[in-house]
């Protein structure tokens, strides 16, 4: 009897404890869980679509392939990024008009209110130093500078209003990789993988490809998966040595050993998961999986040695090397075994004309010699393997250069070199249901500003997804209690490039 | 001060399309309650008659005088001002009449119907003026006679008139409605050599020999939210092709009897020429390579036994049943694993088969895979008993046999396929000559051989120096 009174004690002493427990701040969240707040939830829920919680992809096989929103005509994509900024005064934006001001004082209107990366005072203009033609059938007007890519004009869509508000490398480079300057965000390719995996399980669905000396300088982070689950981070890959970094086994240590402890390691994972729920445990096992199998299949696609003789002279390539055209191979290959998203970096492009190597007349036509005979293999080598139409190609920067000759410090540089021009420059894009021998966007007489067709990081992202088959404003994913996506809160489709 | 009159008045004016509204909806309104209070079960609407009717009448003569002032400022036609304008003052007057007679508490009933109609004749007619007399029968006609681009293709341009084969048709789609016969906005008009020379308030529209000088070439380059953009942003716009022809009109003379090749040409507007002549309407309507008839969804059993297989089956987009199959990352490939694709076959519609040991006895697996259309036999062991083979699939668009043992002759038995409009040959024993003559079999084909080159230049091994500073 007496046990049952003190049980009773007990019991009600807990409850109380427990009561206690239970604040006014409780009581007010509870409370405002109204019958108004799931009315509201469900007025939402229809907005927003695809509510944050449900996420896309399966977290034990996260690069499994997954149906685009619609049915895209690309279904890879090629980026090939030139970091520092090539001129596109020296490219693709033929100006006459500035070469009447060729030495002449930088007016004033063109100087007020803004800020530039090395420019002070007054600087010279410096005229177009290359010539200009036009080419194909679209008469796209071309430079010297590129006279292999000039042969495949008419496949290219030429966008020469593009623009950006980040006038430094890095900023820049993140803005248009993962539609902010700040650090933080997911990359192109880390959306599309987590939007659609990737045909080929062996290898990674998001790979990049350096080459000029030097990562971007905007660091790895131009590639890095954000806040989505690290899986979708993009693999570098080198095209000298061993393909991926710490991916060969130790010596003394055989396959069978390796996929031995890898099991183990992930059983002791997924006990981790079933207890803690974190969805990165499960990114990690499904990592573990995917370098298992990449140790076999990357080292066989990545090897460029088994191409042809004539392929090697169609891209240039200097096999043992890093090399640009290396890299432009591996990506053709990689395409062809269903890789989604290749991301190319190509460095050294910043000609601010303070040496022989950065000038706008000898640097940079050097750095073309690089570039332009692998950018046009890839088109008609990705053509003729009946791959273009569903590959993406973009060749991008991070931003243009100035009609106006730099002068670092107020002083006269030793070669002839632009400073960071953020108003206005120039991409293209081919492949992948893009209209060739098409352009948008126009600039004025001498390259400075924008006349029409405005064409922002967001917009270019936006239509890269577009042309994978998905709408850039319905994937999303939630982070930090709101859901982002790629081109977070503006971009539109450029339609006028769609064929 | 009587600028200010004037300018008070032209404001009040632009009430007219606001104000013109209330009657509308009022008397409509009146009439209803008029009409149902007939009944015993609305009897309690008779309440309401009077003062609907007082507001109606109050707003449609309201309409009327900001109608008047409008139509002082605006320049309209003056045929269908006219009869909007003596049909609502006979609206107004009717329904001042039908408040005195709901006063006097008389009949009201053909009163009522007299307001009636006279409502559905001032309101047809107000709206002609403001969108044309063939409003409600133009969506009809205009979908039918619509061709790709909007425009037909012009045979023999270089021998027409440049005004009436080129700049007559454009000012015609785009420009006429507003600045023609039923409306002169600015008091401009463009629908004949006199009025266009002449110009309109704020002066001539061209000036001949400069594009660059002219009012209507200015306000056609403007950026489109520009207000003083031309047409406006609302109304159809100028092509970029329609664009430059003005430009090469007006900087040629501005000529109203010149041929198309009297005029100097440049080679921008060569090129659009050339496009304007191409006949584009037996331009098939591209075929779409996803069926638009809808298919029931594969059985998740025939996809899982695919994918243990380590074969990649994911749908072509996330509300189709159809499926694109990629053996690219098979397990050790063998002929039972084209067994499987039997289950799918209703469902599959891109099929990849890259670098599969896939033989010609192996091909009669894809018989059945008749919704396929797109096939992909890149690097297999094909040859031409194998491509023979593949004539069942009808609905195929897209085949690569690049890296294949196929021969011109083995391609030739693809003529039966009246749907392919890609097919790739590169690095098969096809030479020119024979792809040459493919093409002609196959005249509806993109055939793409492939082997093209990046030419060897002197540039490339040349290296920009320094210059030597002495």
């Amino acid at each position: 009897m007496r046990d049952d009174n003190q049980t009773r004690r007990l019991i009600k002493e807990a409850e109380q404890a427990r009561l206690q427990q239970y604040t006014r701040r409780h009581f007010l969240k509870d409370g405002a869980m109204g019958f108004g707040a799931l009315a509201l939830g469900s007025l939402l829920g229809n907005c927003w679509g695809n509510s944050g919680s449900k996420k896309l992809f399966d977290a034990a096989n996260p690069l499994a392939a997954r149906p685009p929103m619609f049915p895209g005509k690309a279904k890879s994509v090629i980026y090939l990024h030139m970091a520092g900024a090539p001129s596109q005064l020296e490219l693709f934006s033929y100006k006459p008009e500035l070469a009447k001001l060729d030495g002449l004082d930088c007016p004033p209107s063109l100087l007020e209110g803004k800020k530039f990366a090395f420019i002070r005072g007054v600087p010279k203009m410096l005229g177009p130093q290359a010539v200009f033609k036009q080419r194909g059938e679209s008469g796209l007007w071309l430079s010297d500078n590129l006279p292999h890519l000039a042969t495949v004009a008419d496949d290219i869509a030429m966008l020469n209003a593009v623009t950006t508000e980040q006038f430094n490398h890095a900023p820049a480079q993140l803005l248009m990789h993962t539609g902010s300057a700040r650090l933080g965000r997911p990359s192109i390719g880390s959306w599309v993988t987590y939007g659609m995996g990737t045909e080929n399980n062996n290898l990674p669905g998001f790979v990049v490809l350096t080459s000029g000396g030097n990562n971007p300088d905007a660091g790895k982070s131009v590639w890095g998966s954000g806040f989505l689950p690290s899986v979708y981070q993009g693999v570098q890959c080198r095209s000298e040595g061993d393909p991926v970094l710490f991916i060969k086994d130790p010596k003394g240590m055989d396959r069978d050993l390796r996929k031995a402890s890898i099991d183990a390691i992930n059983k002791v994972n997924q006990e981790q998961y079933s207890e803690y729920n974190d969805p990165e445990t499960l990114s990690r096992i499904a990592q573990y999986e995917m370098a298992y199998k990449m140790q076999i299949s990357v080292p066989d696609v990545m090897n460029i040695n088994d191409e042809p003789q004539y392929i090697h002279e169609m891209y240039g390539t200097q096999p043992g090397k890093t090399s640009f055209a290396n890299n432009v191979l591996l990506a053709r290959k990689l395409v062809e075994k269903g890789v989604r998203f290749v991301q190319l970096f190509d460095w050294g492009w910043d000609t601010h004309g303070d040496s022989a190597g950065n000038a706008v007349d000898i640097g940079l036509i050097n750095k073309c010699r690089k570039v332009d005979r692998p950018i046009t293999a890839l088109l008609l080598d990705l053509k003729q393997r009946g791959l273009l139409d569903e590959t993406l190609v973009i060749w991008g920067t991070e931003f243009g250069r100035t009609p106006m000759q730099e002068n670092r410090e107020g002083k006269k540089m030793p070669f002839k070199g632009r400073d960071h021009h953020a108003a206005a420059f120039n991409m293209w894009m081919a492949g992948g249901g893009i209209k060739g021998g098409t352009s948008y966007g126009v600039t004025d007489e001498i390259g400075y500003n924008i006349v029409s067709g405005k064409t922002e990081a967001y917009d270019i992202q936006a239509t890269i997804l577009n042309q994978l088959g998905f709408d850039h404003e319905k994937l999303t994913y939630e982070s930090q209690g709101r859901n982002f996506r790629l081109t977070d809160l503006s971009g539109k489709v450029i339609k006028d490039i769609i064929a | 001060m009587v600028f200010l009159a004037l300018n008070t008045a032209e404001f009040i004016g632009r009430f007219h399309p606001i104000l013109v509204h209330l009657p509308i909806g009022i008397l409509i309104l009146a009439l209803l309650f008029i009409g149902l209070s007939r009944q015993e079960r609305f009897s309690y609407l008779k309440e309401a008659i009077g003062i609907t009717l007082f507001l109606g009448m109050l707003s449609a003569i309201a309409s009327c005088i900001s109608g008047y002032l409008l139509s002082q400022s605006e320049s309209y036609d003056p045929g269908l001002i006219f009869k909007h304008q003596w049909f609502a003052i006979a609206l107004a007057a009717t329904s001042i009449v039908l408040y005195v007679l709901h006063l006097k508490e008389k009949r009201l009933t053909w009163t009522a119907g007299l307001l009636a109609i006279l409502l559905m004749i001032t309101g047809h007619l107000g709206g002609s003026i403001t969108h044309g007399s063939d409003f409600l029968f133009k969506g009809s006609s205009a979908k039918n006679s619509k061709v790709k681009n909007g425009h037909k293709p012009i045979a023999n341009i270089q021998e027409g008139a440049a005004y009436a084969t080129l700049i007559q048709p454009i000012f015609e789609s785009k420009c006429i409605a507003c600045h023609g016969l039923e409306k002169q906005k600015a008091k401009l008009r463009l629908d004949g050599p006199a009025s266009i020379l002449k110009g309109g308030e704020g002066g001539p529209a061209i000036v001949t020999g400069q594009a660059e000088q002219s009012a209507l070439m200015k306000r056609i380059l403007l950026a489109k939210d520009n207000k003083d953009h031309m047409p406006p942003s609302e109304k159809p716009q100028l092509t970029k092709e329609e664009i430059d022809i003005v430009e090469w009109w007006i900087n040629g003379g501005a000529s109203f009897d010149r041929k198309v090749s009297e005029i100097q040409q440049t080679d921008k507007i060569k090129r659009v020429f050339k496009a304007l002549s191409t006949d584009h309407s037996n331009d098939e309507v591209s075929l779409v390579d996803v069926p638009e008839a809808s298919v029931s969804k594969a059985s998740e059993s025939a996809i899982q036994k695919l994918r243990e297989r380590g074969i990649t089956v994911v749908p072509v987009a996330q509300n189709s049943n159809y499926l694109l199959v990629n053996y690219v990352a098979i397990e050790a490939f063998t002929a039972k694993d084209l067994k499987l694709l039997q289950a799918i076959k209703d469902q599959l519609i891109w099929l990849k088969l890259p670098n599969i040991a896939l033989t010609d006895e192996r091909v009669d697996e894809l018989n059945q895979l008749t919704n396929l259309t797109r096939l992909y036999v890149q690097k297999t062991n094909l040859t031409d008993q194998g491509i023979a083979k593949l004539t069942k699939l009808s609905n195929l668009q897209y085949l690569n046999l690049s890296g294949t043992k196929a021969t011109a002759k083995g391609v030739a038995s693809l003529s039966g396929l009246k749907n392919l409009r890609h097919l790739y040959l590169y690095q098969t024993a096809i030479t020119d000559d024979e792809l040459k003559n493919i093409r002609l079999e196959l005249p509806k084909t993109n055939v793409d051989g492939g082997g093209y080159q990046v030419p060897k230049i002197e540039w490339d091994t040349a290296v920009s120096r320094a210059p030597i500073v002495k």
